[in-house]
Parts: structure tokens; C-alpha cells; sequence
């Protein structure tokens, strides 16, 4: 244990300087933008747009902060000090449950920040102690499993030895992936409600894990939430837990 | 103590990386693993660092196997990497903290560690600087220093000086020396015969995955040749004349790019002697003579030719 907790303080240490305050201001940021472009574009009924938004953002600087889990993976295994981790008597998970509770941390902090800013601009946590910490909890998950997905990928792409993997530029990685992240975001109810998509959408769109996540997020902000969309959500964020940690662990094999 | 037999590591079924690679590194003791960049010595040490599994044959290193024990192969060993295996963000320091604390130190006990190794290490004017801003010697000052943070039995350095100015290579040239004198057996990798000769009580030179040779460097010495004796005339077309008066000296040679004639100096000064008079009978103008160690190359040249022969 020591070992997993000189590494995330090693993380933590290395990202003070870039990776953190951008996980604190990116949620300012998105939150702003999008809040001033359409809240007065967009109909959500009786809800106000801050408090219909601020899920949305949460999930999306989730996403954008777990592609940056593939630059670190990838420079944890393929870099110098990478490979001396691996020659030290140490687990070969421990390397992975550091970059994964650094990522807990980062999330931690992205969510303070985003629920600050919400509340600046009418966003409220209406629900009590225990909705907010299922809120949180919630929250949490879904960044666990999407980054160890990243996790997955990064190490895969260091591994396979594709060029400037070593240097830690896997940057073409995070490129692409932002793509679907992207496109999970615009093309669900987190921003718009169903009905603002063309109808030959609305299966993918009412569906997708964004979607529902944001809407239990919504729920439990307020303190309701609909059964079958919480299970919907659960699902979603266990079953991607499961897969992408399945596959982040398989990655971590230390010899060839 | 390292003990290497008939070792082979295979790479997608073809590149034969290493082949039958066996000699043994006693306790306490120093050995220089010498070649070209890809003649196997890094494959070597990944190999008995536990990164790589070798294809065939068996590895000890301190007394265990490294395919069927590799924690206690881990538990004892030191690993340094070629461009420093540090955290460049962070600091000297910091960076021999977090080594002692994954080696299992409190982080009390981490930091008094490390700063016994900053002393040691005369590293204190930059231990609270970021690794990313240090010179190349001083990287790998700390480099080496993190491997010794829990004292191995085995350490592994991969061409600890390439890229050093004189300076810092004749600091870790002492500190490797000071290191075996406590007992820990050391296998460094270099491309300079010079540096094998110098540091190491044993020399094993590769080339293209095989042990051409190896031995005491006096062993080697022997059989390389100790030093060459470098002719230079004034006027460059004095050359074949040169080398016609000492053709019949082992391993005469012309360089016309470099304008020289080489010839093997068995018997070091005397023939350096033996030449100068020669060539003073010629009645040729000298520019320059003189006696060196042979290059990597000539070292092959030679060693390859005595297996063949």
C-alpha cells in the first residue's frame, strides 16, 4: 500500500502544475460556454437550465479528463521510469491503482468545482445528504470506469510499441477518442431534451449511457429519481466498470 | 552473483536477439558487457532485470531464477536506465523518496534515506530541482542513486556513462569501483573498451547476440592486443612507403581518410620503437607517432577473427 500511495502522490505531484488546475477550471468553463449559448435556446419545461445542464457538464469533463488517463498509462509503461517500475518488487497493479486513484482524485475535484460553479448560477443540490452522495458516488463511478478504458488503451498503445509512445505523445489516441466522447455528449438528453433530435433518433438518443446517467444525475439532484432509470444507469456504469477493468488489469502484463 | 546459461531470447520467431549466451559474474565483482548499440547487451539485462523472458536456457541472478523467482530476483537487484529511469517533474529529491517508499520505506525513513544519498552523492546544490532541468551527469548521478536507495545485492547499469563529459564519467567510474569494494556484483554495459578495462574484473564482448569472448581484461588484452602504434607523415603520399616498411609487423594497416599506418604494438613501447626506426631510415618527415588503445572496432576485428580461426 505504501507503494500505491507514493505513486499517486508522485501523480499528483507531477499534474499540480498542468493536468490538476485544468481538471479544477475545465467544468467553469464548459459550464459557462454552454450555459450562456443555449439557455435560452433550449425548453426544458419547469426546470431551470442550470439545474437541467450542470449533469451533462459533469459527465463531459469526466470523459475529457479520463483521455488524459491515456497519455499517463502510456508513459508509465513504455518510459524509462516505466520500465523500472516494473523491475522493482512491487505488484504490477500497483502502478495501475495509483493512476486510478489519481483519477478518483482528479474527478473528485472536478466535481466540487462543477457543483461550485453550478451553484453560482441557480444550480442546487435539493435532495439531501444521502441523494448527494449517490450523486457523487454515481458520478465517480462512471469516471472510474471510462478511465480505465483509457487506461486499457494507453498502456495497449505504449505496449504494441507504436512510434513516440516511449516520449509519452500518445496524443493521436486522445485525439480519436474524442470523437465518440463527443458525439455521446451532443447526441444525448444531457444538453436537450428528446424532442429537440430528429425522431429517427430518439431510440439512440433516449438510450445511450449519457443520457441516462444525466438524467438519474438530474434526478438525484432533486431528490426523485425513476427506478428503471436508475437501474439503467447502474447498469451501464457497472457493466463498463467490469469490461474496461477486465481489460485495464489484462494490459499489465510484465514480461514477453 | 549472475550466472548466465545457454541463454537465447527470440523476438517474433526470427530476430534472434541473443543465442546461447553463458558466463557467470562472481559476487563482489565487476563485469563489462561489451558491444556495438544492438549487439544484445540491453536484451541481456532486461533478461535478468525480469523484463524479459528469455526463449530458452537459465538465468540467476543473487542466487535465484529469473523466469521461476522473479520477486526475489526483483527484491534484489538495482536497475538503471539508459536516458535516467526518473520522474523528470519531479525533483532529485523527491525522486529518491518515492524509490525508497516503493521499496517499501515509511516516508520518514524514505527521506532520511535520501538525503544520506544526496550527501553521498554530492548532489545538494540541486536536490530540490526538477530532474528535467539537470544536466545529463547529474540525471545520471541521481539515476544510479535511486538504485542503491535499498542497497542490491546485483546491480545492472546500462551504458552509465554515454553521453558524460570526462568528468562525470571518471565519478562513476569511482563510484562503481566503491560499490563492488561493499560487495555488490555489478554488470554494466558499455560501447568503450577503454571503460570495460578500466572498471571491470571481467569483460564479455557481444556481437550480434553471441559471446565472442570473454575474459579478464588482461585475458582480453592479450588476445586483442594491447595498443596500436599510430604513424602520421607530413606528406600524405609518404603513406605506402610507410606501410611498406612495416608491412611485415602483425596488423599493418593504412588509413588514407585518416592518414595513418597502423600497425599492432605487441610489445607496446619497443615497437613503437622498432617503427620509429624504420620509418627514420626511410628518411619519411613524421607529423605524428604514436601508441593507443585499440578502437571497438579493431577489438572485433580481431576477437571475431581469433573465434573463426
Amino acid at each position: 500500500m505504501t507503494a500505491v500511495a507514493a505513486l499517486t502522490d508522485r501523480m499528483v505531484r507531477d499534474s499540480l502544475r498542468d493536468d490538476l488546475p485544468f481538471a479544477i477550471v475545465a467544468p467553469a468553463g464548459n459550464f459557462v460556454v454552454f450555459n450562456f449559448a443555449l439557455r435560452n435556446v433550449i425548453d426544458t419545461g419547469g426546470m431551470s437550465y442550470p439545474q437541467y445542464l450542470l449533469p451533462v457538464i459533469i459527465i463531459q469533463v469526466m470523459l475529457l479528463g479520463a483521455l488524459t488517463t491515456i497519455d499517463r498509462a502510456a508513459r508509465d509503461h513504455g518510459s524509462d521510469f516505466g520500465v523500472r517500475l516494473r523491475t522493482l518488487p512491487i505488484s504490477t497493479s500497483v502502478p495501475l491503482m495509483a493512476r486510478m486513484l489519481y483519477c478518483l482524485f482528479r474527478g473528485a475535484l472536478a466535481l466540487l468545482a462543477a457543483i461550485a460553479v453550478g451553484y453560482v448560477f441557480g444550480f442546487r443540490m435539493d435532495g439531501g445528504l444521502i441523494y448527494a452522495t449517490a450523486f457523487a458516488v454515481l458520478v465517480l463511478t462512471l469516471t472510474l470506469a471510462v478511465s480505465l478504458g483509457a487506461d486499457a488503451t494507453g498502456t495497449g498503445i505504449a505496449g504494441a510499441g507504436i512510434a513516440g509512445a516511449e516520449m509519452g505523445s500518445s496524443g493521436g489516441a486522445s485525439q480519436l477518442l474524442l470523437v465518440p466522447q463527443l458525439l455521446l455528449v451532443m447526441v444525448s438528453t444531457g444538453m436537450a431534451p428528446v424532442d429537440a433530435f430528429p425522431d429517427w433518433l430518439h431510440p439512440f438518443v433516449g438510450n445511450q449511457p449519457v443520457s441516462q446517467v444525466t438524467e438519474t444525475l438530474r434526478g438525484l439532484a432533486i431528490g426523485h429519481v425513476a427506478v428503471s432509470n436508475l437501474a439503467t444507469s447502474l447498469a451501464w456504469c457497472l457493466g463498463l466498470l467490469v469490461v474496461f477493468g477486465t481489460l485495464a488489469v489484462r494490459m499489465q502484463k510484465r514480461t514477453q | 552473483m549472475i550466472e548466465l546459461n545457454g541463454v537465447a531470447k527470440t523476438f517474433d520467431g526470427s530476430i534472434h536477439a541473443l543465442q546461447d549466451v553463458t558466463y557467470s559474474v562472481p559476487t563482489g565483482s565487476v563485469c563489462a558487457l561489451l558491444g556495438h548499440n544492438g549487439a544484445g547487451k540491453t536484451t541481456t539485462i532486461k533478461i535478468l532485470s525480469t523484463l524479459l523472458r528469455p526463449s530458452s536456457g537459465q538465468a540467476i541472478v543473487a542466487g535465484y531464477d529469473v523466469v521461476r523467482q522473479p520477486a526475489e530476483v526483483r527484491a534484489n537487484i538495482g536497475t538503471t536506465g539508459q536516458l535516467a529511469a526518473l520522474d523528470w517533474q519531479l525533483t532529485g529529491r523527491e525522486n529518491l523518496v518515492l524509490f525508497g517508499r516503493l521499496r517499501g520505506m515509511r516516508r520518514k525513513h524514505a527521506q532520511l534515506r535520501a538525503d544520506a544519498l544526496i550527501d553521498q552523492f554530492d548532489m545538494s546544490h540541486a536536490a530540490d530541482r526538477r530532474v528535467g532541468t539537470y544536466s545529463v551527469g547529474m540525471r545520471r548521478r541521481i539515476d544510479i542513486a535511486a538504485a542503491l536507495v535499498v542497497p542490491p545485492k546485483v546491480l545492472f547499469l546500462d551504458e552509465p556513462t554515454t553521453g558524460l563529459d570526462p568528468r562525470s564519467r571518471r565519478d562513476v567510474w569511482d563510484l562503481v569501483s566503491s560499490l563492488s569494494a561493499q560487495g555488490v556484483t555489478v554488470l554494466l554495459t558499455t560501447q568503450y573498451l577503454e571503460e570495460a578495462d578500466v572498471l571491470s574484473d571481467s569483460i564479455v564482448v557481444i556481437n550480434e547476440g553471441r559471446v565472442i569472448a570473454s575474459g579478464t581484461a588482461e585475458e582480453l588484452k592479450s588476445r586483442v592486443g594491447f595498443s596500436y602504434c599510430t604513424v602520421s607523415p607530413v606528406n600524405p603520399t609518404d603513406l605506402s612507403r610507410i606501410l611498406d616498411v612495416v608491412a611485415d609487423l602483425e596488423g599493418a594497416q593504412a588509413d588514407r581518410d585518416a592518414n595513418t599506418v597502423s600497425v599492432l604494438a605487441s610489445d607496446g613501447v619497443a615497437t613503437l620503437g622498432e617503427v620509429f626506426r624504420r620509418v627514420e631510415q626511410l628518411g619519411v618527415e613524421l607529423l605524428d607517432i604514436s601508441l593507443r588503445k585499440p578502437s571497438l572496432d579493431e577489438a572485433f576485428l580481431r576477437l571475431t577473427g581469433s573465434v573463426t580461426a
